[in-house]
């Protein structure tokens, strides 16, 4: 019986250590954000700029290409399952409750999880490996500061502008496809989505923007410092943060969507 | 500068390295910590350093807690110290010069100030001309040497010093061990060398610890 417990406690006490390792490195990054003196600024802005290029810059052809596909395929398929029913007339709800709402911020952070937070946990875990962020502690350089820090603000500015670049982009798909397949024009096209949207979809847009980054950023820097000894344990730690980051995504979106609109 | 009571540490294999150590180093000393390859001698700098937690026992540097404590986090600030390591520890993604210069920029310094003395630590190892590629472009011992020129240019109170000299030819040895000596000299700055062989270190007036292998625990019949 008890052995039984223990086997039913085990994972439940390994979540409940996530979860606290989690907040500690949230708590430490905030606590070694605000304790930044201006001599500092200059090294953790360049490190946040190179994060922002790397998850913002570089993924936006992706990130764009993509939208601009599921906007127009939404309405394709829209279109065919309900043209008899005047599916013109629902066109911008249909963009603000399966885009702007919904795939948007959730495809653009599994887009970021798959290209950049799997890269933050190979790169820390290789730090780590190498004796780089022992050294930058060392040194008196504070890790936080250094690492943890520009990568969550990288990746938060990232993935807003990205949701921005997606949603933009989606509608830009969308109306493509309803104008040639109804003349629908740029005016009632977003004359539509405009009524359709509500300040609460930013607001909860906002949220998920917010949450999501935190989550990605923080799952990579978790399993990429604790790796240790061999440089197999770098593959697994990239694996466990895209499972782990794809999982809390879902988890928030859920939560979000719950708040906000049941 | 260096207090120890009763320090604990065990490696990842399970073998005890260090039991119940107490080690004392007034500001301005020079400790020769030797021993054969395993018996704890990088383990100790580490942990000295707050990069590496004990099992048990106290490290304080300066008046700071390190254990128990937060490591080298608690002298961030505090205490300014440098740490050349056996291997590695350069910033891959960083130029030798930008990982010299990185700690200085950290700390706030002025611009021209940071810029002169990365130079002048380059210069004094020899590494000016290797000084703009990336520590895996350049040689083991000019990674080695930007180890110390990255001390250097800290102008730390305490530099902790993992096998200054392993793997350097003649040139670079000698290069090495007068700064080494120049450091020694400095009373405003605590010296901890973790050597193999301390036979190149004769000449300084330091503060010895011997460290030996303990044995392997016996196995449950």
């Amino acid at each position: 019986m008890m052995a039984f417990l223990a086997r039913l406690g085990a994972p439940v006490r390994g979540f409940l250590e996530f979860l606290g390792d989690q907040a500690h490195l949230v708590l430490r990054t905030l606590r070694a954000g605000l304790a930044l003196r201006s001599g500092q600024l200059a090294v953790v802005g360049g490190q946040t700029s190179l994060q922002i290029r790397f998850t913002g810059l570089d993924a936006g052809l992706l990130v764009v290409g993509t939208a601009l596909l599921l906007g127009a395929v939404t309405l394709i398929q829209a279109f065919s399952q309900l043209s008899g029913l005047g599916a013109e007339n629902y066109i911008g709800t249909l963009m603000v409750l399966i885009i702007l709402r919904e795939l948007g911020p959730l495809l653009t952070a599994v887009l970021v999880i798959g290209r950049s937070a799997t890269a933050i946990s190979a790169e820390l875990g290789a730090m780590q490996l190498n004796g780089e962020v022992d050294a930058l502690a060392a040194h008196g350089v504070n890790p936080y500061q250094y690492l943890l820090l520009p990568r969550w603000l990288g990746v938060l500015i990232s993935v807003f502008a990205l949701v921005v670049f997606f949603d933009a982009a989606a509608l830009a798909g969308g109306f493509l496809v309803a104008r040639l397949k109804y003349g629908v024009t740029w005016g009632f096209f977003m004359g539509s989505v405009r009524q359709a949207l509500s300040n609460l979809d930013f607001t909860a847009t906002l949220l998920k923007v917010f949450f999501f980054s935190g989550a990605i950023t923080f799952h990579a820097c978790h399993f990429g410092l604790r790796v240790q000894r061999s440089q197999t344990e770098i593959p697994q730690a990239v694996t466990r943060t895209v499972v782990s980051a794809l999982v809390a995504v879902f988890v928030i979106d859920g939560l979000v969507a719950a708040v906000f609109y049941f | 500068m260096i207090q120890v009571r009763g320090l604990v540490c065990d490696p990842p294999a399970g073998r005890a390295l260090l039991e119940g150590l107490d080690l004392d180093v007034s500001r301005g000393g020079t400790l020769l910590v030797t021993g054969t390859s395993g018996s704890g001698k990088s383990r100790l700098l580490k942990l000295l350093a707050g990069t590496e937690r004990p099992r048990g026992g106290e490290v304080r540097i300066a008046g700071v807690a390190v254990w128990p404590g937060e490591g080298a986090l608690a002298l961030l600030g505090q205490v300014r110290m440098g740490f050349a390591f056996a291997a590695g520890g350069l910033l891959s993604n960083l130029s030798l010069e930008d990982n010299v210069a990185m700690p200085l920029r950290f700390l706030g310094l002025p611009k021209p100030e940071v810029k002169q003395r990365t130079l002048d630590a380059l210069e004094r190892l020899g590494l000016a001309s290797v000084s703009r590629l990336r520590p895996h472009a350049v040689s083991g011992a000019a990674r080695k040497h930007t180890n110390l020129a990255r001390v250097l240019a800290l102008e730390p109170e305490l530099v902790l010093l993992d096998e200054p000299l392993e793997g350097l030819d003649a040139a670079d040895r000698a290069v090495a061990l007068a700064l080494i000596e120049d450091w020694a000299a400095d009373s405003r700055c605590t010296l901890v060398l973790a050597v193999e062989e301390s036979s190149g270190f004769h000449e300084l007036e330091v503060q010895r610890l011997d460290l030996h292998p303990l044995p392997w625990p016996a196995e449950a019949p």
